[in-house]
């Protein structure tokens, strides 16, 4: 951006000689040629095309990579919704339950350069700690990623409980996540946990979603309210199990897989995004070469034709 | 099969479900036949690293690096599974 208005500048002032020679006045720009030269120096400009057009390969090249990563994660994305699915149909979901620890787990990626996707996920996060904050109650973070640690970092450092990071380094799959969804069940006390995450639903859009998964105990106060946990009881148990230990194994269970799908999805998002802010950088440096080869042009003409009159001048003085 | 008492033993030895599911998800991998075999611990490979923060200071990062098969295997009392005899 800085380059695009040190650009326009040059733009400009090199304008102005035009201007002014098509006004038939001599001056020239003694701005860029060095002291003493008489033609305008057309070698910043293209050194400036030159860089441009690396940037614009770069681009491209980073756009198709994303492309062919978010094919691969794609199906993985789609066919893990299966799993936290049957937990919806038997829990419901809670997003509005009052609970007095609540703990914000906000996915985000390691690497940059994916547009603003880590951005919302941060602010829907604050968003969800702001909502959440009152007398009893308090809010901690468990940030996964490198991005989502670096910007609450700034202001919410007292409130973070822990960080993940280098979670791309094998491709994902369900065993990572379930141990690191074992670390974060055994690290963190929690009524209420709020899984973060932009969910993938095209290409081009990115919805920030929010998953709540209550503990056990919570599950039964909220039982009381009637709903879908209230007809749990109508279920039978089999096994010498009690309710208790079932809806135990079912919140780490389900904990377990909705981080997985929002794992993925968000790795989905993340690719998306990446492809179309290349995509959108390649169109900038491709408007950006475009401007600067019609400045490059004009300049160059200008230095001709100044040439020209020079040598006609002289020729016509001599002559007489 | 697995419960008998009013707590499953894993519960009682501090698992959670989700280590006792990995557990026994990993003893099933083991289970078959190579080339498949390769493939499937290739999905079991975990690497991620966790650092606790302690009044707004991050602590050293731990690094977790399982390679391919879960760390309890040797040491916890396996279950006998008595439908799996296909494998």
């Amino acid at each position: 951006m800085a380059m695009a208005a040190a650009l326009r500048r040059e733009g400009r002032r090199l304008a102005q000689p035009i201007n002014a020679l098509q006004s038939h006045s001599s001056l020239i720009s003694q701005d860029q040629a060095p002291h003493g030269a008489r033609s305008i120096s057309t070698q910043i400009v293209r050194n400036r095309m030159k860089s441009v057009k690396n940037i614009q390969k770069i681009t491209k090249a980073m756009k198709m990579v994303a492309a062919s990563k978010l094919r691969a994660v794609q199906t993985r994305a789609e066919n893990s919704r299966g799993l936290w699915q049957p937990f919806t149909a038997l829990l419901g979901d809670n997003p509005s339950a009052d609970v007095k620890k609540n703990v914000v787990v906000t996915i985000s990626s390691d690497k940059g350069l994916c547009g603003g996707i880590n951005s919302t996920s941060v602010k829907i996060s604050r968003i969800l700690h702001k909502l959440n904050s009152g007398p009893d109650k308090e809010t901690k973070y468990v940030l996964l990623g490198e991005k989502a640690k670096v910007q609450l970092v700034r202001d919410s450092k007292k409130d973070i409980e822990l960080t993940l990071t280098e979670l791309q380094k094998n491709p994902l799959n369900y065993t990572q996540v379930s141990v690191l969804a074992d670390d974060i069940l055994k690290n963190v006390e929690y009524d209420a946990l709020r899984i973060v995450f932009n969910k993938f639903h095209s290409v081009v859009s990115f919805l920030p979603t929010v998953s709540t998964i209550l503990s056990p105990e919570v599950i039964e106060k909220e039982a009381e309210a009637g709903g879908k946990l209230g007809e749990l009881d109508s279920y039978e148990i089999e096994g010498g199990e009690t309710k208790s230990e079932i809806l135990q194994n079912l919140a780490d269970f389900q904990f377990s897989c909705v981080m997985y799908n929002a794992v993925l999805e968000n790795a989905c998002s993340e690719q998306g995004a990446r492809m179309s802010a290349m995509d959108s950088s390649s169109r900038n440096a491709g408007d950006m070469l475009d401007r600067l080869t019609l400045t490059y042009n004009r300049t160059r003409q200008a230095s001709i034709t100044t040439e020209l009159i020079e040598i006609i001048s002289g020729a016509s003085a001599l002559t007489g | 099969m697995a419960s008998s008492g009013a707590v499953p033993f894993w519960r009682a030895a501090g698992m959670t479900y989700i280590t006792y599911s990995n557990i026994c998800a990993n003893l099933v991998r083991n289970c078959l036949k190579e080339p498949h075999k390769a493939e499937a611990l290739s999905r079991e490979k975990v690497h991620f690293s966790l650092s606790k923060w302690v009044d707004g200071k991050p602590e050293k990062p731990s690094m977790l690096l399982f390679s391919s098969s879960y760390p309890f295997t040797d040491s916890i009392i396996i279950p006998t599974f008595n439908s799996f005899s296909d494998y």
